[in-house]
């Protein structure tokens, strides 16, 4: 129902001239560090990554399954559970706290497995084109052709519930787009200039295409990530909904499932909690996606 | 351009706003909802409570439940009187009532619906094992009815002939039905109540042919168009529907409670059923608090804020007038050993330390508003072998006891022990409940390892053996206490019900007797004997029997709790000057 | 033209290749990967020899490569067979179900897509401002929050405690329906007014960019005027596209929506086929899915040479 976030259009119609990389990446920090905004954001990000990392450690939240108080004490009445306490009287701050770390995990792990196989496959149809380019293409508009709803149930419904069959089919549903933008760029670059005169001084495909063709769309992977994990924390909680998420620990997801018993009878602090904590990170990754996209993309320069 | 879009979003209010209905105090309709999709109404594929629940309130069978008396007791409905029984118990011959009609429906000559004869009962009960129907109710009448595998077994493949005698089911004239059994099987009259062998015109399943299972054609007191999918359905009273009173026999308590004030008249006492399918339980409570609807069953589950520990309804909702109906159900919850895994197989000191471990009475707190009785054995309250005195010595929470059997099972504070995998499915509370049993485990120093799976899954792990321990519940099919025991028979294991695979040959033997017993005192002690044995034996885990809540509103009269609920709407009344008054409260 | 013509035949005919692996992925899921339904389906008391007799009668028991051909043979001539688990005609299922999606759906799309549109003009004029930066930041947060939140939220506020709209349920038939859709419509926009917002704002953005557009200016058109009439016109190619690819996703309706509101539609279907197991339904809504989307993305490509005659078909 939501529409794609990534304009995969403006992206793909893109016509980058980026002759030496490390200016780009230069001048995009330097915009980046500019704009005030998105540094936040960054900020936001890294703490969140860093509590995720130490809760990963179990240097924080590690008794989340602890019992401190009564079942569904309100929040802001005692300070051992400022943000109040779910069915068994556990404390909603750390498992928060504690479904940071799977949230994060969520979009970096899924990030991981949708990467190299977008990249691959894009590069290996934008260069050498021909059959390997119909193979590739028609295997992507195979799996673009289903809704990604259906695919991600079905997937996660054949392996089977757990976080790794969240990673897993969170990787699988969203490698097309990344899989199309690469292949577009690649197509551009291999006609260019310096592939040309990196072929004629007698390099190899391989090293055409890793050396020279890839450093050059690195930004795409950049962007793409940053909003991955947006896409992967939301649909995290779609997943727990159908009953397909996380098991046996906490996840915003399956605490904004347990809210669907408990708001009705005014229970609201788990849902309140998962919320804001995901609000928080969401909007962070999508603004700095944002912010990301115009750091590097010079067609953008100027705008806004 | 700002205020248009202000225009557009204003007009979205003002819709919803202006279309939110009133209810109508007039119509004398009763409001109910379901909580899963409605597969159909065909009778032989009733598997599920919901589907069975709307198809009995247009089919009826031969016998039902009588609608006050407990414990359960079984009354003629479509039969003229209780069944006459051999002297052998094999042979049960039925008279059925004369004159009553099939509904009006276009599959009928004309339209008019046509008597309803003794061989309707035959069919319908062929159609129910004819194996290309796919029954989940087979299970019932298989190997228990002279002829009938033979004849199932015969049409697997090719068509079938319904027009085969089959020994064991023979209508011996217009009005009077024969059913030979092949062995004992007391437990027979039960699915004669059970909506798998209600009575079906056989013109009605050939004229509607595939789509029979949206075009309902009954006996019964209500009607409903042919059924769409849809979220809503409704019914109305049939107007052919013969001379059925409100019963007048009942305890002092239904007395009291009201449930006699319509006593002797004619029912369905409503004109009109809506049923609403409401499969989430947030905007199903929403809808019973608005009073869009007269009762709402409510989950087993933690419902705190609307439940006192005195077994009333918190003040809030007193104060709108909405009762609290408890009752036990005739259920039990437990967690099932794997009796294959070389861990529990030889290893009764093992399952009694986890069994003393539990702390049933947190749980019963936690997840079901302390309304549950704890389990002894698998028999729930209400069904013959069932002992309130005995008190199962492992289902006595008692850490350290559980200690002590541990290091005697070989696993000092839960050394050398792996990490056990208890399966669950995955919905809110069964993930709830399997995180507290993780906990419970963790104080002697078993590692559990929660694994929460989809129904399918879980279905799947269970029948195939690959379960360590799991999660299960189990709602009686009838009130027998051989549908209880038979969890733990042996040969009903994987993929049968005995999910956890126990398998004692001193109990097969003992349960293989008592079950062909007739009912009477010295069943029950066979029974008691063998489920406390069981118990003992720990071959489950036993957890709670459930109590049913269900929350009314004051205008509803006449419900009562009924784990058969099969057409029971038609003995519901509205007090609609109550409604009038009431409504404005809510 | 006819070079056209030839382009529609070849991207019809290239149905044909992604049908068959669209087949492949649904058969590797449900047919390889996912296994033995039968026990799921016979309820709790089934024993082997009924588990076995199912499994033929449901054709599991053929060899692997004919079960693939049964379905690519029911992807073409669209005869999924019966429910497993409701025994109902699948194609009945469907019908039924996607009548209740679309009255919610179509109102929400059209809705949104108006109002995003708008809103999306309105920034790009203010492009730079504060204005802006606000609606922007707003698009942004109204997607951080996840549609369950919405939903629960919503539902127990507006429709239960305001009493503005229905709380759940659903009629068939104009206008009985309007009340029921009203809550989920309004749900609906929410959810997708904040990417739509920033989607469009970027597709009239890159056109505010073009060459044609600093000519206008020169020319001392007036900057609303140039967006009116040149940038909007020209903007709305890609807008239109990208409407007409996604219009198959609103036949599929809205998941979660659906079983809130008790819509009796396709996106309740899928997911009550999900949790029982019901194998030829989900097969069915993916197979049908990916034909529509084929259909729609040539609709799309085809409705963008006519709306914008630079471009070619090729």
């Amino acid at each position: 129902m939501s529409t794609q976030v990534l304009s995969n259009e403006s992206v793909k119609k893109e016509s980058v001239e980026i002759e030496e990389s490390r200016s780009l990446w230069g001048e995009a920090w330097h915009r980046l560090k500019k704009d005030k905004v998105a540094m936040t954001c960054l900020i936001i990000v890294c703490l969140y990554s860093l509590i995720g990392l130490l809760s990963a450690l179990g240097l924080v939240a590690a008794d989340w399954a602890k019992e401190v108080g009564p079942s569904y004490a309100p929040p802001f009445e005692n300070w051992d559970y400022i943000l109040g306490t779910d069915i068994f009287g556990r404390d909603v701050l750390k498992k928060v706290i504690h479904g940071t770390q799977i949230a994060m995990s969520v979009g970096l792990i899924s990030s991981l497995i949708a990467i190299p196989i977008g990249v691959v496959l894009g590069a290996l149809a934008g260069y050498f084109g021909g059959w390997v380019d119909e193979i590739i293409v028609w295997f992507y508009t195979t799996f673009s052709s289903i809704p990604g709803i259906i695919l991600l149930m079905s997937i996660a419904f054949v392996l089977g519930k757990g976080i790794t069959t969240v990673y897993i089919a969170l990787g699988l549903t969203s490698w097309v787009g990344l899989c199309r933008l690469i292949r577009g760029e690649v197509m551009k670059h291999k006609n260019r200039e310096y592939v040309q005169a990196a072929g004629a001084l007698g390099a190899g495909h391989g090293r055409k295409l890793f050396k020279h063709i890839l450093p050059n769309v690195t930004h795409i992977i950049i962007i793409f990530t940053s909003l991955q994990f947006q896409v992967a924390i939301k649909s995290e909680v779609i997943l727990s909904y159908i009953g397909l998420g996380v098991s046996g620990q906490p996840s915003w997801g399956t605490m904004i499932d347990d809210a669907k018993m408990e708001l009705a009878r005014d229970v609201w602090w788990q849902l309140a909690g998962a919320t804001f904590a995901m609000f928080f990170v969401v909007l962070a990754f999508n603004i700095l996606g944002d912010a990301l996209r115009d750091a590097l993309d010079p067609k953008l320069k100027g705008k806004g | 351009m700002f205020k248009s879009l202000l225009v557009v979003l204003s007009g979205v209010m003002i819709l919803g706003a202006s279309c939110t209905k009133k209810v109508d105090l007039k119509d004398r309709t009763l409001h109910v909802n379901v909580s899963a999709k409605v597969k159909g109404f065909d009778p032989v594929n009733a598997g599920d409570t919901y589907s069975s629940g709307e198809i009995a309130r247009v089919y009826e069978g031969l016998l039902t439940y009588h609608y006050l008396k407990r414990p359960y007791t079984l009354i003629p409905n479509l039969a003229e009187d209780m069944p006459t029984v051999s002297n052998n118990g094999m042979t049960y011959t039925f008279k059925i009532k004369k004159g009553v009609k099939f509904q009006d429906n276009k599959c009928f000559p004309n339209g008019k619906g046509r008597e309803l004869k003794a061989k309707d009962f035959v069919y319908s009960i062929k159609r129910m094992a004819d194996a290309k129907n796919v029954s989940e109710g087979w299970w019932l009448l298989d190997k228990k009815i002279k002829g009938l595998n033979a004849w199932r077994t015969k049409y697997k493949t090719e068509k079938t002939n319904y027009d085969e005698v089959v020994e064991g089911v023979k209508a011996l004239d217009d009005y009077t039905i024969q059913f030979t059994l092949s062995q004992p099987y007391p437990q027979f009259l039960y699915s004669l109540a059970m909506v798998y062998t209600f009575a079906v015109p056989k013109e009605a399943v050939d004229f509607y042919g595939k789509d029979f299972l949206n075009n309902p054609v009954g006996t019964g007191p209500f009607v409903t168009k042919p059924y769409t999918q849809g979220t809503r359905i409704e019914y109305t009273k049939s107007p052919s529907y013969r001379d059925v009173f409100y019963p007048t026999e009942g305890s002092a308590e239904d007395k009291a409670n009201g449930l006699l004030a319509d006593a002797g008249k004619k029912l369905p006492l409503v004109d009109k059923i809506v049923v609403s399918i409401i499969t989430e339980s947030q905007p199903a409570w929403l809808n019973f608090e608005k009073g869009k609807l007269d009762l709402n069953g409510i989950p087993k589950d933690n419902f705190e804020s609307v439940v006192t520990p005195d077994k009333g309804v918190t003040d809030k909702y007193a104060k709108k007038g909405i009762d609290l109906v408890i009752t036990p159900d005739l259920d039990i919850t437990y967690i099932a050993f794997n009796h294959e895994d070389p861990l529990f197989k030889s290893n009764l000191k093992l399952r009694q330390a986890m069994s003393l471990a539990y702390d049933g009475d947190t749980a019963n707190k936690l997840f079901y508003n302390n309304q549950g009785i704890i389990a002894q054995t698998l028999l729930p309250p209400g069904i013959g072998g069932y002992d309130p005195n005995y008190k199962n010595p492992y289902r006595q929470f008692s850490v350290e006891k559980a200690k002590k059997l541990l290091a005697e099972a070989g696993y000092k504070n839960g050394k050398g022990l792996p990490t056990i995998m208890y399966d669950t499915t995955a919905t809110t509370v069964a993930r709830q409940m399997g995180e507290y049993f993780k906990k419970q485990m963790a104080q002697i120093g078993i590692n559990i390892q929660l694994n929460t799976n989809t129904w399918p899954q879980l279905t799947k792990k269970v029948k195939t053996k690959q379960t360590q321990i799991f999660g299960m519940a189990w709602l009686g099919d009838y009130p027998d206490a051989e549908n209880f025991l038979q969890l733990t028979y042996g040969p009903n294991m994987a993929p049968g019900p005995n999910g956890g695979n126990y398998n004692n040959k001193e109990f097969n033997k003992g349960f293989a007797i008592a079950t062909k017993m007739q009912p009477g005192p010295e069943r029950a002690a066979k029974y008691k004997e063998l489920a406390q044995k069981s118990a003992e034996d720990v071959s489950l885990l036993l957890g709670v029997h459930r109590t049913s809540f269900v929350v009314k509103h004051s205008w509803l009269k006449n419900y009562k709790f009924s784990t058969f609920n099969h057409g029971h709407s038609k003995y519901y009344s509205l007090d609609l000057k109550k409604k009038a008054e009431m409504i404005n409260k809510l | 033209m006819s070079g056209n013509l030839n382009y529609i035949i070849r991207r019809l005919l290239y149905l044909i290749p992604v049908l068959l692996g669209v087949c492949g992925l649904v058969f590797l899921l449900f047919n390889v990967v996912a296994g033995d339904p039968t026990m799921l389906l016979l309820g709790k008391h089934a024993d082997a020899q009924q588990m076995a007799d199912l499994k033929a009668q449901l054709g599991l028991d053929k060899s692997l490569i004919a079960q693939y051909f049964d379905i690519v043979k029911s992807a073409f001539t669209f005869d999924f067979g019966r429910s497993w688990a409701t025994k109902q005609q699948i194609t009945e299922m469907l019908y039924q179900g996607a009548i209740p999606s679309l009255t919610l759906t179509i109102p929400g799309f059209f809705i949104s897509t108006v109002m995003s549109l708008m809103i999306a003009i309105f920034v790009a004029y203010y492009r730079g401002k504060g204005i802006d930066l606000f609606i922007r930041t707003l698009a942004i947060a109204l997607m951080s929050t996840s549609s369950l939140v919405y939903i629960l939220v919503f539902q127990k506020y507006l429709a239960f405690e305001l009493g503005l709209f229905e709380i759940s349920g659903y009629e068939y038939g104009f206008p009985s329906f309007i009340p029921y859709i009203a809550l989920p419509v309004v749900i609906w926009v929410v959810m997708s007014i904040g990417p739509d917002v920033r989607f469009y704002r970027t597709l009239i953005l890159d056109e505010i960019y073009q060459d044609y557009v600093r000519t206008a200016r020169a020319k001392g058109l007036s900057e609303k005027k140039i967006l009116f009439k040149h940038v909007l016109r020209n903007a709305l190619i890609p807008v239109i596209t990208y409407t007409v690819v996604n219009l198959p996703f609103l036949i599929l309706g809205a998941l979660l929506l659906e079983s809130f509101f008790s819509i009796p539609g396709l996106g309740g279907l899928t997911l009550s086929a999900v949790n029982a197991s019901d194998f030829p339904v989900i097969k069915a809504m993916a197979i049908l899915s990916a034909i529509a989307y084929i259909l729609f993305t040539l609709v799309s490509d085809i409705l963008y040479t006519l709306v914008d005659p630079r471009v070619k078909l090729n």
